[in-house]
């Protein structure tokens, strides 16, 4: 009947005002039906050089354009992709061969090679210190090319768990002789890669249109053309779905997402992602070195009553910094919710109702699923043990600068992605004094993680990590919150994968007709 | 007449120079003082402190502030604002490919609030003293009190939600190839006879610059109102009733050419605000403009883009004001006179 009734509304209104626009919408309508795809996306990509950012949110456009050397399967198991196979050379996993597909091109119909992959994994970074693959992958000192699709990576230390990053952020393979013909410039006016998908049209901050590339290694995807529609303002995107103007809309605010759920032409799916909220706690604040401090802002958090008031009780309350599920959870462990033993660490640490503790809470409004409304959340519930939170808003980036130059002046609301599963994404890289994302920088904590980062991948690293993580928690050095729930709305007739990655990958997908 | 027009436009082109010259050094000192680090975000993760120290060095920022800036304005008059941190590409690329969108938008959007206010000036003074005049009012103070980025969220939940009838994303659909040329795709696809997607670029332009325009125009209807209650007192209006002109003539011919000085006036001082209206209602619209591409160097704390931005949006207003003294001459013999 609503479908009935808008139709009959628009026809009427397109008949009546004599408007020669309704003929072109029902032409786009159809396309879309046959071959073609529209996302309502909210973010557009940083840059055109996929290997220059850690941009977790921007990743589904980098792998449709550039593909990527390894892959998370929906249920987060890494899988070969360009890279159809690897062994470690040494004991000490400092030698790692890797062998690529067979005939994989680039857009412009070059070869994808060893020469590409040295190039955009070592020669550029060890030229260019700002591209992000120096960082992701730090101990990388060199390629020795065997043959055009098998190489030998070199690490200047062990590195065991390199291959978790392959399929994660920056690790991209960009075509080398292309890249030098045109340059730097050159190349991010008009990227190929190796990807299912080609760029033919870009309007920064509006819209990016891919066409499916009939040489890709895999196969031609179905989905012929592909238009990400960026929409930054969450209203936009529920209003292009609504519309039925795009065929998926995703990361909708969690509200509208459960209301387009009834909406019967809609399939509304809400679905746990690989984040974490948690709160950043900077060491170099003098308040913060008091672990019953800390612990007063832990224990008063109810987490269950964050996940009922914001996400309908489907985001998972945590207790560590780990995905439920994932390889880092530890099962079993719980940080408990108690309102006395918080009220009782702040009298340790010299504060009652009385004299309240004053901090500062720095959060996000709207970058993250209901940041805003969580951080007044938490702020409530200190309130009730004593401890006075001013809420201050900040952007990723003002947090960026501020927790690089140790000018942080409160806890700060964050959220983590780790596809990977793994803990050293997790802790190990969270509470890494050495890496400027850490806000908690304890210079003990650097060797203990350096040594975790040379483990062999056996059961015993993961112990050793699990512990890391509870002690983590026990002294609330990062305070783990709830697990993020992401949700993608499409129109009826298509099934969206659901990546824990939140990544749409069109080239995945199949159609129900 | 026209060397009067080309001593105004010179005149204002030169007193243009020093207000972009202290407008950067304000631009450039202000963005500065401010507690934020662009060393930060062009860093790797795992970068050190002598990456850092490598990093300033190689940017300039090791430099005192006054040095910086002296770099800055010798390589902005050769055209070069810098490289965008968040972007890392041009900061020149950058506006040149986003400008024309916003011209385009801002244009439309003064072309519509023009088609709203004269006819809305016009009728709001004829029913002066009627019953009507209360609803008018009425209108006038709601319009007023509703901002340009509401107007776009409910012009977009009516019309491309409700009534789907316009669509309110892009400036042009997905499958229109972009023509090069000048930009601004109304004129390219026009010059090409390309209808279908001119068609599809007037119909994205349509909720974003009726958004902008009922933002615009409620003033402009006031001021006109008023200057045509002012004018109707006037001894010259006196004497054409008296030679028999008919009402509507009189109003037209004699009255709103006067009255519309006043209202010009306003139109050029609000046409700044109108052109930093495209902020928000591109990033509403996904249009891709300046006003879009300034909201992401803010989130991002682009500081070269920032700058560049505020560069431009600082040359454009004045040139448009240029354009409005212009038009004022044209109007006005008595400042013809002067000139």
């Amino acid at each position: 009947m609503e479908k009935y009734l808008r139709f009959t509304k628009r026809e009427f209104c397109a008949t009546a005002l004599g408007l020669p626009l309704s003929t072109l919408f029902e032409g786009e309508a159809l396309a879309q039906v046959s071959d073609t795809l529209s996302i309502a996306f909210p973010v557009d990509v940083q840059s055109w050089d996929p290997t220059s950012v850690t941009f977790p949110a921007g990743q589904s456009i980098y792998k449709c354009v550039f593909d990527s050397p390894m892959h998370y399967s929906t249920d987060q198991k890494l899988q070969p992709k360009q890279i159809k196979d690897r062994k470690w050379l040494d004991e000490a996993n400092t030698r790692l061969e890797i062998t690529l597909q067979d005939g994989i091109l680039f857009h412009d119909g070059s070869q994808l090679t060893m020469e590409d992959v040295r190039y955009s994994w070592i020669e550029r970074p060890q030229k260019d210190r700002r591209l992000a693959i120096g960082g992701m992958i730090p101990d990388m000192n060199d390629i020795q090319i065997v043959s055009p699709t098998k190489g030998v990576i070199i690490f200047s230390k062990p590195a065991p768990s390199v291959e978790y990053y392959l399929g994660f952020l920056a690790a991209y393979i960009i075509p080398k002789a292309y890249h030098l013909r045109v340059g730097n410039e050159g190349f991010l006016e008009k990227p190929i890669g190796a990807g299912p998908y080609k760029l033919v049209d870009y309007q920064r901050g509006s819209r990016i249109v891919l066409e499916a590339f009939d040489r890709y290694w895999a196969g031609v995807p179905s989905i012929k053309k592909v238009t990400f529609q960026i929409l930054p303002e969450p209203t936009a995107r529920v209003a292009a779905i609504e519309s039925g103007r795009v065929d998926i809309a995703t990361q909708l605010p969690f509200r509208e997402a459960v209301r387009l759920s009834s909406n019967s032409n809609l399939t509304s799916d809400i679905y746990d992602l690989s984040e974490v909220f948690l709160l950043q706690v900077p060491s170099y604040v003098e308040i913060y070195k008091n672990k019953d401090v800390r612990a007063a802002l832990h224990l008063s958090i109810d987490k269950q009553a964050l996940s009922k008031s914001f996400f309908n009780g489907v985001a998972k309350p945590l207790s560590v910094l780990a995905t439920s599920g994932s390889s880092s959870d530890v099962p079993g462990y719980n940080f408990p919710y108690d309102k006395a033993r918080a009220i009782a660490s702040l009298k340790k640490a010299g504060y009652d109702s009385a004299k309240p503790l004053q901090i500062t809470l720095q959060a996000t409004n709207g970058t993250y699923p209901n940041d805003y409304l969580i951080a007044r959340a938490l702020v409530a519930m200190w309130k009730q043990v004593g401890i006075n939170a001013t809420l201050s808003e900040i952007t990723i980036a003002k947090y960026l600068e501020l927790n690089h130059s140790q000018k942080l002046d409160g806890v700060m609301l964050y959220s983590w992605a780790n596809p990977t599963g793994d803990p050293e994404n997790f802790a190990g890289r969270i509470l890494n004094p050495d890496l400027r994302f850490a806000a908690w920088r304890d210079a003990a904590l650097a060797p203990r993680i350096a040594e975790l980062y040379a483990m062999k991948l056996t059961p015993q690293r993961i112990e050793a990590y699990k512990k890391l993580q509870i002690e983590a928690s026990e002294n609330s050095w990062s305070i783990p919150l709830l697990q993020t729930v992401g949700n993608v709305v499409s129109k009826k007739g298509i099934a969206v994968p659901k990546y824990a990655a939140g990544y749409i990958l069109p080239a995945e997908f199949a159609r129900r007709r | 007449m026209f060397k009067a027009l080309a001593q105004v436009a010179l005149r204002r082109l030169l007193d243009a120079v020093p207000t972009v010259f202290l407008l950067s050094i304000v631009v450039f000192v202000v963005l500065r003082a401010l507690p934020a680090d662009p060393l930060a975000l062009l860093l790797p993760p795992n970068a050190t402190q002598a990456d850092a120290a490598a990093m300033k060095v190689a940017m300039g920022l090791d430099h005192a502030v006054p040095v910086q800036f002296v770099f800055w304005l010798r390589d902005a008059f050769n055209g070069d604002l810098g490289t965008s941190i968040s972007f890392r590409e041009p900061v020149t690329t950058l506006i040149a490919n986003a400008l024309p969108a916003t011209l385009e938008l801002s244009i439309a959007g003064l072309a519509l609030a023009l088609l709203i206010s004269v006819p809305g000036g016009l009728w709001f003074f004829a029913v002066r003293g009627q019953r009507k005049e209360v609803v008018a009012d009425l209108a006038i103070v709601s319009m007023l009190s509703i901002p340009t980025f509401l107007w776009g969220l409910l012009l977009m939940l009516t019309f491309g939600v409700a009534f789907g009838l316009l669509p309110f994303a892009g400036r042009v659909d997905s499958d229109a190839i972009l023509p090069s040329g000048t930009g601004l795709l109304l004129v390219d696809y026009l010059i090409r006879l390309d209808w279908r997607n001119w068609l599809s670029a007037l119909s994205h332009l349509a909720l974003p610059a009726t958004a902008l325009a009922l933002g615009f125009s409620p003033m402009v209807i006031r001021v006109l109102r008023s200057s045509l209650i002012e004018a109707s007192s006037e001894a010259y209006v006196m004497a054409a009733r008296q030679r028999g002109l008919s009402e509507t003539r009189v109003l037209i011919a004699h009255m709103l050419r006067n009255a519309a000085l006043p209202a010009i006036t306003l139109i050029g001082a609000q046409l700044g605000f109108l052109f930093g209206g495209t902020l928000l209602i591109e990033s509403i619209f996904s249009f891709p403009g300046i006003g879009n591409l300034m909201v992401q160097a803010v989130r991002n704390h682009d500081l070269p883009l920032i700058q560049g931005i505020v560069l431009v949006f600082c040359i454009t207003t004045l040139l448009i004001n240029t354009l409005v003294d212009i038009l004022y001459v044209v109007l006005n013999p008595k400042l013809r006179k002067s000139s």
